[in-house]
C-alpha cells in the first residue's frame, strides 16, 4: 500500500513540474524594452573580437538602458546543435555562427537565422563590408555563399599566415623567404643544420592549411569558385590540387615537416613556435598573432602570407547572426552596429584581430598593421581561397585524415587525391547541393 | 579520466583492505609469500599508471602560461599560482555548475537505484513470466547508441516542455542508468536461494517486507557499487547534456569544461586547472560514500 502511495505522490510531482515549466517556457512575447538580450558565443574571452563585442554591448547599454546577458558555449555545442535550440523558444538574441555553407548556410536555408537586409540597408553595413568580405555572409536558398540573404554580419577577419622566427633564421645566416624558390632553400639549409624547418600538425588542420596555402599559390579565382560554389565540376587533374599534393608529400620526405606530424596537435606546435628554439618556420591562423605578442618573449619574429599567394587562405571571422526566435531583433541589430563603429573595430585591430572597417592611423602596433594590410591587400581584390573543408561539412575531417596518410607514407599523392575527390563528390551530394 | 580515478582509488581501497588482512594473518602465520609481494609490486605500479594523468593535470594546474610554454606539459611548476582555477571559477560560475551537476547526479543515483531495484525484484525474484524479453527491452536503452536517441529524445521533451532544463537530464538517465542496473540486479537476484525467500512467506513476510528485510540487506553491496557507478557515469555524460542543456543556470560542469577548447585555441594552463577541479567532486563523493556504502555492506552481512 504504502509503495502505491510513494509511487502516486512522485507522479504527481513529476507531472507538476512538467506542468510548470510548460508554462514557462510560453511567455517569451516579443517586446521592446526588455530587461536584457542574450548574446550567445564561443570565441576565448581574450579574443580581439570577443573584447570588441564587451565594450559595443557596454555602449548598447548605455544607449538604450537594455543589458546583455553574455553567455559562452563550447563551439561543438554551437556547431552541433543550434539545429535544435534554434527552433525553440530558447534561442538567443544574437549568436556567434561558424560561416561557410555547411554551417551559417545551412541554418539559413532551414530559415534559422534571419535575413539582416533590413538592417543592411537602414545602417548601411553594406559600404562597410564589401567584396570578398560580403560573400561570406551573403547566401542563397540553399545556404551556398555569395547569395543574396544576409545571413549574418562579419565584424572581423582572419587567415593563414606564415611565422618565420628571425632569431634563427639570423644565427644560421638565412635570409627570410619572399619567393617559393627562397622557402625552399630556406628549409634546405636548415634541414643541413640538422632542424626540421616548418612546425605543423597533421592531428588536426595544419597540414590541411598548408597543402591549401601551396593550392593558392596557384589557383585563380575560377577554380576557388568551382571549389567553394560548385560552379563547375572541380578539376582533380589541374594543376593547383597536384602540385600541393606532391610538394607536401615531397617535403615529407625530404624533412621539411617531421613524419612524427601525425601525432602532434594546434596546440603543441603554437606551443614549440613559442619556444624558440625547436622550428624556424610555422604557417598558422591570424587568431595567434595576439598570442605571439603577448608570450614571446626570447626572440624576434616577422609574418607573411606563404611566399607566391596568389588567393589567401582565410576570409572573415565567424559570423554574428540574428535568430529568427530571437523578439528583440531590432534591438540586437543595433548592438551588431555598435560592433562595426570604427573605434570598436580599431580595438579589434589593436587588440591583434583584423578589422574590417578600422582607421588604420589609429593601430598602434607595427605587426598588426602590417597584418591588416596585407589582409586587405587581398580581400578588396576577392583574392581569397577561404578553407578547403567549406564545400561539405565531411570534409573538415576527411581531408585532414587524408593528410595523416600521406605525412605517414602510408599513401601516395595520387592516391591521396582519389580519396579527397570521393569525399568532396559524397559530401557534396549529401549537403543537398549537386545529385 | 575520472574513471580512471575510481579504480585507483578502489585499487588503493583495495589494497589496505588487503593489507588489513595481512597484518592479521602475519599474527597468526608469520608468513607472506613471494606471489603476495609481487602482487603489491604489480597494484603499486598499476596505480602509478593510472594516477599519471592527474599527476600530469594538477602539475599543469598551478602553471602561468609562460611557464608552460617554456618547458611544456612535463615539469613541475616554476611559479606557482592559482590564476587558472580562479579565472575558470569566475568565468564559468562553476558554484552553479556545480550544483546543477551534483543535483542531477544525486538524483539519477537514486531514482536509477530504486528503479533497478523494483525492476530486478519483479523480474529476478518474482520470476515475471518472459523476464528474459523484458530485460532485453530494457537493455536496448543502454545499447542503443546516444546518437541515435538524441533526436527522438530532442522532439519529445521539447512538446513536453522539458528542453533547456535539469529535469530531461534526469528522466533520461535514470532510464539509461536503471536499465544497466536492472541487467546487473535481475542476474543477482536470478540466483537468489529459493529456501530464504520460502522462509520468510513461511513467517508470514509480504513481499514488500520480503523485499525490504530479506533482499535489500543481503544485496546491499551490488546495490552500493551501482549507486557510485550511476553517478560518476551521470557525472561525466557530455552528449546528451550538450545537446539539451543550453542556458548557463542549467548547464553541468563537463559543459562548462569544454567552453575552455575554442575553435581553434585553447588555453593549456586554465583547461588542466578546470579539469583537476572537476574532478575533485567525484573523488570526494567516491571516497566518502565507498566508505559509508562498506560498512552497510557489513551491517547487512551481520544480520
Amino acid at each position: 500500500m504504502k509503495i502505491r502511495k510513494i509511487a502516486a505522490a512522485a507522479l504527481a510531482a513529476v507531472l507538476s513540474l512538467t506542468a510548470l515549466s510548460a508554462c514557462g517556457s510560453n511567455n517569451a512575447q516579443d517586446d521592446a524594452h526588455p530587461q536584457s538580450i542574450s548574446f550567445w558565443y564561443y570565441d576565448l574571452p581574450t579574443a580581439a573580437q570577443t573584447e570588441a563585442w564587451k565594450r559595443a554591448a557596454d555602449q548598447f547599454t548605455q544607449q538604450t538602458g537594455v543589458k546583455v546577458k553574455f553567455e559562452v558555449k563550447s563551439f561543438t555545442q554551437i556547431a552541433q546543435n543550434s539545429s535544435q535550440f534554434l527552433d525553440s523558444n530558447q534561442a538567443p538574441d544574437i549568436m556567434e555562427s561558424n560561416r561557410g555553407n555547411g554551417s551559417a548556410g545551412m541554418l539559413s536555408s532551414m530559415e534559422l537565422l534571419s535575413d539582416l537586409k533590413p538592417y543592411v540597408k537602414k545602417y548601411g553595413w553594406d559600404k562597410k563590408i564589401t567584396k570578398a568580405d560580403a560573400s561570406i555572409a551573403k547566401y542563397d536558398d540553399m545556404g551556398i555563399m555569395s547569395g543574396t540573404k544576409w545571413v549574418g554580419l562579419p565584424n572581423y577577419a582572419e587567415y593563414q599566415r606564415v611565422y618565420y622566427n628571425k632569431t634563427m633564421f639570423d644565427k644560421y645566416g638565412i635570409k627570410i623567404p619572399t619567393t617559393m624558390a627562397e622557402f625552399e632553400q630556406a628549409c634546405q639549409e636548415f634541414k643541413s643544420h640538422g632542424i626540421t624547418p616548418i612546425a605543423a600538425d597533421a592531428q588536426e588542420y595544419g597540414v590541411m592549411w598548408l597543402w591549401w596555402s601551396l593550392v593558392g599559390t596557384k589557383a585563380d579565382k575560377r577554380f576557388i569558385d568551382d571549389w567553394q560554389m560548385y560552379r563547375h565540376d572541380v578539376n582533380w587533374n589541374a594543376e593547383p590540387l597536384t602540385y600541393a599534393t606532391n610538394t607536401i608529400n615531397d617535403w615529407v620526405k625530404k624533412g621539411y615537416i617531421s613524419r612524427s606530424a601525425t601525432g602532434l596537435k594546434a596546440e603543441d606546435t603554437t606551443n614549440s613556435f613559442i619556444k624558440g628554439n625547436e622550428y624556424p618556420i610555422y604557417q598558422t591562423g591570424t587568431w595567434n598573432q595576439s598570442r605571439f605578442i603577448a608570450q614571446i618573449k626570447n626572440f624576434d619574429w616577422t609574418a607573411a602570407a606563404l611566399p607566391g599567394t596568389k588567393m589567401l587562405q582565410g576570409c572573415t571571422g565567424n559570423l554574428l547572426t540574428i535568430p529568427t526566435k530571437s523578439h528583440h531583433k531590432d534591438l540586437a541589430a543595433k548592438l551588431l552596429n555598435n560592433v562595426l563603429s570604427v573605434e570598436n573595430q580599431d580595438g579589434i585591430g589593436n587588440a591583434g584581430g583584423i578589422p574590417l572597417a578600422a582607421d588604420m592611423s589609429k593601430i598602434n602596433n607595427v605587426k598588426n598593421r602590417e597584418m591588416i594590410r596585407e589582409y586587405s591587400q587581398y580581400s578588396q581584390k576577392g583574392d581569397l581561397s577561404y578553407y578547403p573543408d567549406y564545400p561539405a561539412s565531411n570534409l573538415t575531417d576527411d581531408i585532414s585524415a587524408q593528410f595523416q596518410e600521406l605525412v605517414n607514407g602510408t599513401e601516395t599523392p595520387k592516391q591521396v587525391l582519389d580519396a579527397l575527390h570521393k569525399s568532396y563528390d559524397t559530401g557534396v551530394v549529401d549537403m543537398g547541393f549537386k545529385d | 579520466m575520472s574513471e580512471a580515478t575510481i579504480s585507483t582509488t578502489a585499487m588503493g581501497s583495495a589494497k589496505s583492505s588487503e593489507s588489513k588482512t595481512a597484518q592479521v594473518s602475519h599474527k597468526a602465520k608469520h608468513i607472506r609469500s613471494w606471489g603476495d609481494w609481487l602482487a603489491l609490486i604489480l597494484l603499486i605500479a598499476g596505480a602509478l599508471v593510472m594516477l599519471f594523468p592527474i599527476i600530469i593535470l594538477a602539475m599543469n594546474a598551478f602553471k602561468t602560461i609562460g611557464d608552460y610554454n617554456a618547458t611544456g606539459p612535463l615539469s613541475l611548476p616554476a611559479h606557482p599560482t592559482m590564476s587558472g582555477i580562479v579565472s575558470f571559477w569566475k568565468m564559468s560560475d562553476f558554484p552553479v555548475k556545480l550544483g546543477n551537476s551534483l543535483l542531477i547526479s544525486l538524483i539519477v543515483a537514486v531514482l536509477g537505484v530504486v528503479l533497478s531495484v523494483l525492476n530486478s525484484f519483479a523480474l529476478g525474484i518474482g520470476k515475471v513470466k518472459g523476464n528474459r524479453w523484458i530485460i532485453l527491452a530494457i537493455m536496448l536503452a543502454n545499447m542503443m547508441p546516444q546518437e541515435a536517441l538524441l533526436f527522438p529524445l530532442y522532439t519529445m521533451f521539447k512538446h513536453i516542455g522539458l528542453y533547456n532544463t535539469q529535469w530531461a537530464i534526469v528522466v533520461i538517465f535514470t532510464i539509461i542508468q536503471s536499465a544497466y542496473g536492472t541487467y546487473l540486479l535481475s542476474s543477482v537476484y536470478g540466483t537468489f536461494p529459493q529456501a530464504i525467500l520460502e522462509a520468510a512467506t513461511i513467517d508470514g513476510a509480504s513481499r514488500w517486507t520480503v523485499l525490504r528485510k530479506v533482499v535489500l540487506p543481503i544485496s546491499w553491496s551490488t546495490i552500493s557499487v551501482l549507486f557510485v557507478f550511476f553517478f560518476v557515469w551521470t557525472w561525466n555524460e557530455y552528449m546528451i547534456p550538450m545537446a539539451f542543456l543550453m542556458d548557463d543556470n542549467v548547464q553541468t560542469v563537463p559543459l562548462a569544461l569544454a567552453t575552455l577548447q575554442g575553435q581553434h585555441t585553447m588555453d593549456a594552463t586554465t583547461l588542466a586547472a578546470a579539469s583537476l577541479l572537476s574532478i575533485i567532486p567525484t573523488i570526494i563523493f567516491f571516497i566518502i560514500f565507498q566508505r559509508k556504502l562498506n560498512q552497510g555492506i557489513v551491517a547487512g552481512a551481520v544480520k
